[in-house]
């Protein structure tokens, strides 16, 4: 039976992915700080305790 | 045994694509790797819980949209027992893990208004058009599905034209979250969960039982259809009980080591936003993006940001699942025609968009709101079947299958 897609095409889509997620990766403070810039400002932990949602957004109560 | 008893149960055992297969492997060493040398251990684990959920949505063929669908257009039942004992075992794990007063644990919760009615109802209606909710786009995604990449696509699109709406929304009437674990206590939590999750249980029967006379408990065998129980577990179908087990401790688990339960479609508005940014556009000049988690979010790379990392994880695993079955990209040997791109394109901007109003997708708000103990959630759930409803009359126009 003859494969339901052409290899090359899931290839270059993955790599595509890859080059964006790089790209991403490679323009940001983790990068910087992995590469020795101690005041690049990293956000490992991105949890906002303060937030209503997981979105971030704020409370109602507290929205003016 | 003979050569031709031999050769017939060679010929019934799904042939493994070792293309797929190593190609998700392969992607999964690199992914893995970048985020094991370039972030923390926790992110890594995270990565690997989002691989073996994407292998149970496949496996289980876990699809949110085609157990509400097949309960309004069969009578069929399973697949919505199937997400209420999911969402029942799920809450008796993650409810006294968030009441216990562990720091760093933040449950699933958000308000309740105009904003979330209005979302999880559009998300509803996108749901059935879009052929997926927020997981299911993902893991048919990973399985290879060319429709489902349109309508990943425009999910993305309508979930950053979401959040920079959001903030009107917001102030449209609503109330702050109400949590069931502050209000009631765990044990208390637990039984309002279990007590509402059964009373719907009941009304799924007794639709199920009125048009057909008996109820088919699929949802509760544990062995196999066809086949032995290793074969099953790595080229699937997987029994729905399966699944059950593994999402319900892949979303503890993702509570325990991230701090936050399992969600998926805020990353979809972080990969908009940056695609966005990349091209010019200053995003902190719309209000949400100055929120802090968005805002942290959009600084940094999207290897430190967990859903994405576990979004990365889940369309591998769907991916190595679905050439483990040897059905990668199965379901777009039948090209699509227009309409039922145009759907893709109308249900994943109304998938995006109401995600991002109604606070999450059937994982972030549903599953996870239920497991939190969250009033939103059951909200949320009711306004999206009612939109699942208006979305499974609107399929025939799209020439969609019912």
């Amino acid at each position: 039976m003859q494969a339901a897609y052409k290899r090359y095409r899931v290839i270059a889509f993955l790599v595509a992915v890859l080059v964006l997620i790089l790209a991403d990766h490679l323009a940001s403070p983790t990068f910087a700080f992995n590469m020795g810039d101690g005041h690049a400002r990293t956000a490992l932990n991105q949890r906002d305790a303060s937030a209503c949602a997981p979105c971030g957004a704020p409370c109602p109560s507290t929205r003016e | 045994m003979s050569e031709v008893a031999a050769a017939t149960l060679g010929s019934q055992r799904p042939r493994v694509d070792g293309f797929v297969v190593g190609l998700a492997l392969a992607g999964m060493l690199l992914v893995g790797g970048l985020v094991w040398l370039e972030t923390a251990p926790f992110l890594v684990a995270l990565f690997a819980v989002g691989v073996v959920l994407g292998v149970a949505l496949y496996h289980g063929a876990f699809g949110f949209t085609a157990g509400w669908r097949n309960l309004v257009t069969t009578r069929r039942g399973a697949g919505m027992r199937a997400q209420l004992l999911l969402f029942a075992l799920a809450s008796l794990i993650m409810i006294p893990l968030l009441g216990s007063g562990q720091p760093g644990l933040v449950g699933a919760v958000a308000p309740i208004g105009v904003s979330l009615v209005v979302g999880s109802f559009l998300f509803g209606v996108g749901m059935q058009l879009g052929g997926g909710c927020g997981s299911g786009t993902l893991f048919t995604v990973g399985a290879g599905n060319i429709r489902m990449l349109v309508t990943l696509l425009f999910f993305i699109i309508g979930a950053v034209v979401g959040s920079i709406h959001l903030p009107w929304w917001l102030d449209l009437p609503s109330m702050d979250p109400v949590s069931l674990i502050q209000l009631a206590g765990v044990p208390g939590a637990i039984a309002i969960q279990w007590a509402g999750l059964g009373l719907v249980m009941l009304w799924v029967n007794r639709i199920e039982r009125r048009a057909h006379g008996d109820i088919q408990r699929g949802e509760l065998r544990l062995a196999p259809a066809q086949g032995g129980w290793w074969r099953t577990l790595l080229t699937g179908r997987w029994p729905f009980a399966w699944a059950i087990l593994v999402l319900a401790i892949g979303n503890a688990l993702t509570l325990a080591i991230g701090g936050a339960p399992w969600g998926i479609t805020f990353a979809f508005n972080l990969w908009g936003a940056k695609a966005l940014q990349a091209i010019g556009v200053d995003m902190s000049q719309f209000e949400f993006w100055t929120w802090d988690y968005p805002a942290m979010a959009l600084a940094d790379s999207v290897l430190v940001n967990i859903t994405s990392v576990m979004n990365f994880g889940l369309l591998l695993g769907a991916m190595w699942a679905a050439g483990m079955a040897n059905r990668f990209n199965e379901a777009s040997r039948k090209r699509p025609e227009g309409r039922q791109f145009l759907a893709a394109i109308i249900g994943g901007l109304l998938l995006g968009y109401g995600a991002r109003l109604g606070f999450g997708c059937n994982i972030g708000a549903l599953f996870s709101g239920l497991a939190s103990g969250s009033l939103h959630a059951w909200v949320w759930f009711g306004c999206a079947f009612v939109g699942s409803l208006i979305g499974i009359r609107l399929r025939p126009m799209f020439r969609l299958p019912n």
